[in-house]
């Protein structure tokens, strides 16, 4: 690395406001904001289209929007396929959320039979279910366990070889497994601010940041005061669905 | 006439849901009579002299609901409305029980009604109303509606209902393509603010979708001006200064609502002097930045129901203001919608409580908001809140849910207000 001012983290956040509803968005400002505790100076480019993509990128959040957008979203995503795809084999870590999981996989089956190809960077694809899944989700992960609230209208198909973990609690995918992982590219249904709320898959992808930059991530006393917040939200879940405390 | 049996039945229902439940149990009569006699909703309803105006939208309804009440009633109309807790249908089935005689007849020149806006498409279709106010198409809570176009298609269905008027906001994109299917000789009657208010506002008024263009002005009903409880609205009759339940450019466009929809009403009875003097005379509106004396203490109620009015409440808070309580309820199933909010101008938070408090804490944090404290308990918060010292700037300042604003209200001891709460 050079020496002097190092050029700041660059946190993509992925049409914030079409892919922001339920605050997935905003995944991209805890990551920005466990670096800045950490010391390691971060910043958030909002990109509405492959015109904003930042020439360096060090890891990239894709929200979650309303099915009637599905098919632009889409077409502003394709514009920015192939940078995706190589930011994705390069390691860089990538957090897909609800619809924006389902619009990099390989397609989005609809109620009336039609279907939103999706990107093709992940395997799966989203299938109707009969009723909306909307509540808590538990997932047991190689992280730990992960808590937070589902609201997605699929199911997630395909990726059972490749899943974040399995459902103890919830939906997830539908049948028993939540999520799907390739290096570096995590989707899930966990909606809102999951990394905030799971800090242990904000740290796994901030120790691939740092590793990236050759330097190593170690979360800072303020991060660790803020995750003992987390985890107490975690366990009042974890006791209304009558589940172990951590 | 045919209703008295169900009239009857329904009114001895409602004194044995009150017998056993003492201040409850009000849809419960409703649910009976529209069991017995389906008709005795829609029939009372269309039926008054001057008709019936919908007030309807994803936020706002309450208020303007009220100022339109209080405008109609300042040019001599007799006016039926409901209390807003009671915008189900069963709900407003009770609440025309009230006041109905034996006969179905309710007195009253006009009825204006708030309604939900999932529930007023599932009765719309037995409505005849002259006038439908559609006030903003907000994303609200992401377990109830799923998108903002499944909003936009309630509220057609019920502007479809219109026989002479749609008032609706120019600045909603939503509102303004629903706006191309009322046929004539159906008017359409536009409200909206101009850019400069509207760049005062830097992350826009909450609408799902700003419209690009603004509303001439001379057309339709235009705030041009807000500056504290005071806001400049410009009508075609003339320019006028409105006096504001509380500060803030929600409540200016509240108003300029409640004028559009009454010009509609009124027609040429309209009076623009008269309708901005009741307007004016409304006292402020509880929870939503109302001040009010607890235990010797000035305090300031901010009721949050949505992210965009979180938004728009925290910033217009006083700045610096340093003795802030914030208190998330049962009633926000997941707070996670809450996070676009920026919250940060708050800087410091003396207590997060709530059932959500250790959620919405996580979020302030994030937002370099110091929280001295977590407190679930929101009634050990309000004592601890309410016992210290007066505060350096601002006032005590309780920014709640719907949830957490009923828990303050009984804890503190204060009047329940049932026409505050939507
Ligand atoms: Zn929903």
């Amino acid at each position: 690395m050079t020496q002097g001012e190092p050029r700041p983290l660059t946190i993509v956040s992925v049409l914030p406001e079409l892919l922001g509803g339920n605050g997935d968005a905003e995944n991209a400002r805890v990551l920005a904001q466990r670096a800045r505790w950490a010391g390691q100076p971060a910043e958030v480019i909002p990109v509405r289209s492959a015109a904003d993509l930042p020439p360096q990128v060090d890891a990239v959040v894709v929200g979650s929007g309303t099915d009637a957008q599905l098919n632009p979203v889409r077409d502003i995503l394709l514009g920015m396929a192939d940078d995706l795809r190589a930011w994705a084999t390069a390691g860089i870590p990538i957090l897909a959320v609800g619809t924006g999981l389902e619009l990099l996989s390989w397609g989005i089956e609809l109620q009336d039979g039609s279907v939103v190809e999706g990107l093709g960077l992940v395997a799966g694809r989203a299938v109707p279910r009969a009723a909306r899944a909307t509540g808590d989700l538990v997932v047991t992960s190689k992280h730990g366990r992960l808590i937070g609230f589902e609201n997605h209208a699929r199911n997630f198909v395909g990726a059972e070889a490749s899943a974040l973990g399995t459902v103890a609690s919830g939906i997830g995918n539908g049948a028993g497994a939540e999520g799907v992982v390739m290096g570096n590219v995590i989707g899930t249904h966990l909606h809102g601010p999951v990394l905030a709320k799971n800090p242990v898959l904000a740290d796994h992808l901030l120790r691939a940041v740092f590793a990236a930059r050759g330097t190593e991530y170690v979360p800072a006393e303020r991060a660790l005061q803020i995750d003992g917040i987390a985890k107490a939200a975690r366990n009042q879940i974890a006791v209304r669905l009558g589940l172990a405390t951590e | 006439m045919h209703y008295a049996p169900a009239i009857l039945i329904g009114r001895i229902v409602r004194t044995l849901a009150r017998m056993r439940k003492p201040g409850g149990g009000s849809a419960v009569p409703g649910l009976v009579v529209n069991k017995i006699a389906p008709g005795f909703l829609a029939r009372t309803l269309n039926g008054f002299p001057e008709g019936l105006v919908i007030v309807t939208g994803s936020s706002g309804k309450s208020t303007i609901t009220k100022m339109l009440v209080a405008v109609l009633r300042a040019h001599g109309k007799t006016v039926f409305t409901n209390p807003s807790t009671a915008n189900i249908s069963q709900g407003l089935t009770s609440a025309l029980l009230e006041q109905a005689s034996l006969t179905g007849h309710i007195d009253g020149d006009i009825a204006v009604l708030e309604m939900d806006e999932g529930h007023g498409a599932y009765i719309a279709g037995s409505l005849t109303p002259r006038v439908v106010t559609l006030t903003n198409v907000m994303v609200d809570q992401i377990d109830r509606f799923h998108d903002s176009e499944m909003v936009q298609a309630m509220l057609a269905k019920i502007a479809a209902r219109a026989t002479e008027a749609v008032v609706l906001n120019a600045d909603d994109q939503y509102l303004q393509d629903l706006a191309a299917g009322v046929r004539s000789p159906v008017r359409v009657e536009r409200f909206g603010v101009t850019t400069e208010v509207l760049e005062a506002n830097p992350r826009g008024l909450g609408y799902a979708q700003t419209a690009t263009a603004r509303l001439p002005r001379g057309e339709g009903v235009l705030v041009t001006r807000v500056a504290g409880r005071e806001a400049e609205i410009s009508l075609p009759e003339g320019d006028y200064t409105v006096g504001l339940p509380a500060r803030g450019t929600h409540y200016a466009v509240d108003a300029a609502t409640a004028l559009g929809a009454a010009r509609q009403a009124l027609g040429t009875a309209f009076r623009a002097g008269l309708a901005v003097a009741a307007i004016s005379s409304i006292p402020a509106v509880f929870g939503r930045g109302e001040v009010v004396s607890v235990r010797g203490r000035q305090v300031e109620f901010v009721l949050v129901q949505n992210p965009a009015s979180f938004q728009l409440n925290l910033d217009s808070l006083e700045p610096g203001t340093d003795q802030i309580l914030v208190a998330i309820g049962s009633d926000v199933r997941d707070p996670s919608y809450f996070w676009p909010v920026t919250t940060s101008g708050l800087g410091r938070v003396l207590i997060a409580s709530g059932s959500k408090a250790h959620e919405i804490a996580l979020q302030l944090a994030y937002d370099d908001v110091a929280v001295d404290r977590i407190e679930s308990d929101l009634g050990r918060a309000l004592d601890d809140f309410l016992a210290l010292p007066e505060p350096a700037v601002g006032l005590k300042t309780i920014i709640f849910s719907a949830d957490g604003m009923r828990r303050t209200r009984a804890h503190l001891g204060l009047a329940t207000n049932s026409e505050e709460l939507s």
